[in-house]
């Protein structure tokens, strides 16, 4: 049993081992780390099913955080692009379709983008309450075969 | 005859760690199409280890701490690759199916907190490959595989 111990040790080393190599030279690599650069708490975030069912029902805005390029290279249809980064120059176009209280679920791409959790600070500074956010959202929606849209916000 | 059943039973679980390790680090799907009243399945996968969606699923089961949540989901895939392969082949019998055993009881605890807490995810168990959500279903599945591993801890000759 000793002995089975420590091979098993063994393999636990070469199997993380492999995985922290493999991710290494992967072009499509995940960070080893994941800390936020913005704290949000977890009950903000909104699961893909779930966000997908609220859309189905057209019970959200969807917001996209990203660049307007972005955006216009393809997007969640109905969302509305909200470039985090140019917030202030946005939101006039944006604002007169959401209610201070409807449902708002923010997206950007990939786990360490952090532009929909700036775009949800800032839309709660402009009283939005009710705000989600769908992580990783873009690669997740299309990924699960989703309907997806491209071209820029008329 | 008891020789023939461990074996048996070695390939089916060292098989089912294999499979369900390859199927996250390379992403493979199955999509399903339907035209002219047949169904057709396409199999796709990623060139490239791509750990992105896994990682996802790790992270929906919020299990803290978050800042470890890749690591795990870079780590587990691979682990589940070699300790399943030593175990079809029939080499390091009793280290590989203690592996299994000890990632068992922590699949079985993640997934019995998601289920205790309600969480409406994805089990990730197979990657992205079954859509299916965490249930009472994916618990029962892992005790009856951690049965197997723990059987054949105690009964094989490494």
């Amino acid at each position: 049993m000793r002995r089975a111990m420590q091979r098993s040790v063994v393999i636990v080393w070469v199997g993380a081992t492999l995985g922290l190599v493999a991710n290494a030279v992967s072009s499509r690599r995940i960070p080893l780390l994941t800390t936020p650069k913005v704290e949000v708490p977890e009950q903000d975030f909104i699961p893909l099913t779930q966000a997908h069912d609220l859309w189905a029902k057209g019970a959200v805005f969807f917001l996209d955080a990203r660049a307007l390029e972005d955006y216009a290279a393809g997007h969640i249809p109905n969302a509305l692009n909200l470039p985090a980064e140019a917030f202030s120059e946005h939101l006039g176009q944006v604002a007169p379709f959401l209610g201070t209280d409807s449902v708002i679920v923010c997206y950007c791409d990939g786990m360490e983008c952090d532009l929909s959790y700036h775009l949800a600070d800032l839309l709660r500074q402009q009283g939005y309450t009710n705000i989600r956010i769908l992580q990783n959202g873009w690669t997740d929606w299309s990924k699960a075969g989703y309907l997806t849209n491209k071209g820029a916000q008329p | 005859m008891i020789q023939w059943f461990n074996g048996l039973l070695r390939v089916a679980l060292g098989g089912i760690f294999l499979l369900s390790g390859v199927v996250k680090i390379w992403d493979v799907q199955i999509k399903k199409s339907s035209s002219d009243h047949t169904v057709v399945f396409t199999t796709q996968a990623s060139r490239i280890p791509d750990l992105s969606l896994f990682a996802q699923d790790v992270l929906n089961y919020r299990v803290p701490p978050r800042a470890l949540n890749n690591v795990v989901a870079i780590t587990v895939p691979w682990i589940e690759v070699v300790a399943g392969l030593l175990l079809v082949v029939g080499v390091w019998k009793r280290a590989s199916a203690l592996v299994i055993a000890l990632m068992l009881v922590v699949f079985l605890i993640a997934i019995g907190q998601a289920v205790a807490r309600g969480l409406n995810i994805n089990c990730g168990c197979f990657g992205t490959l079954e859509g299916r959500k965490v249930g009472l279903i994916g618990l029962a599945e892992d005790a009856l595989m951690l049965a197997a591993a723990a059987w054949l801890v105690w009964r094989e000759k490494e």
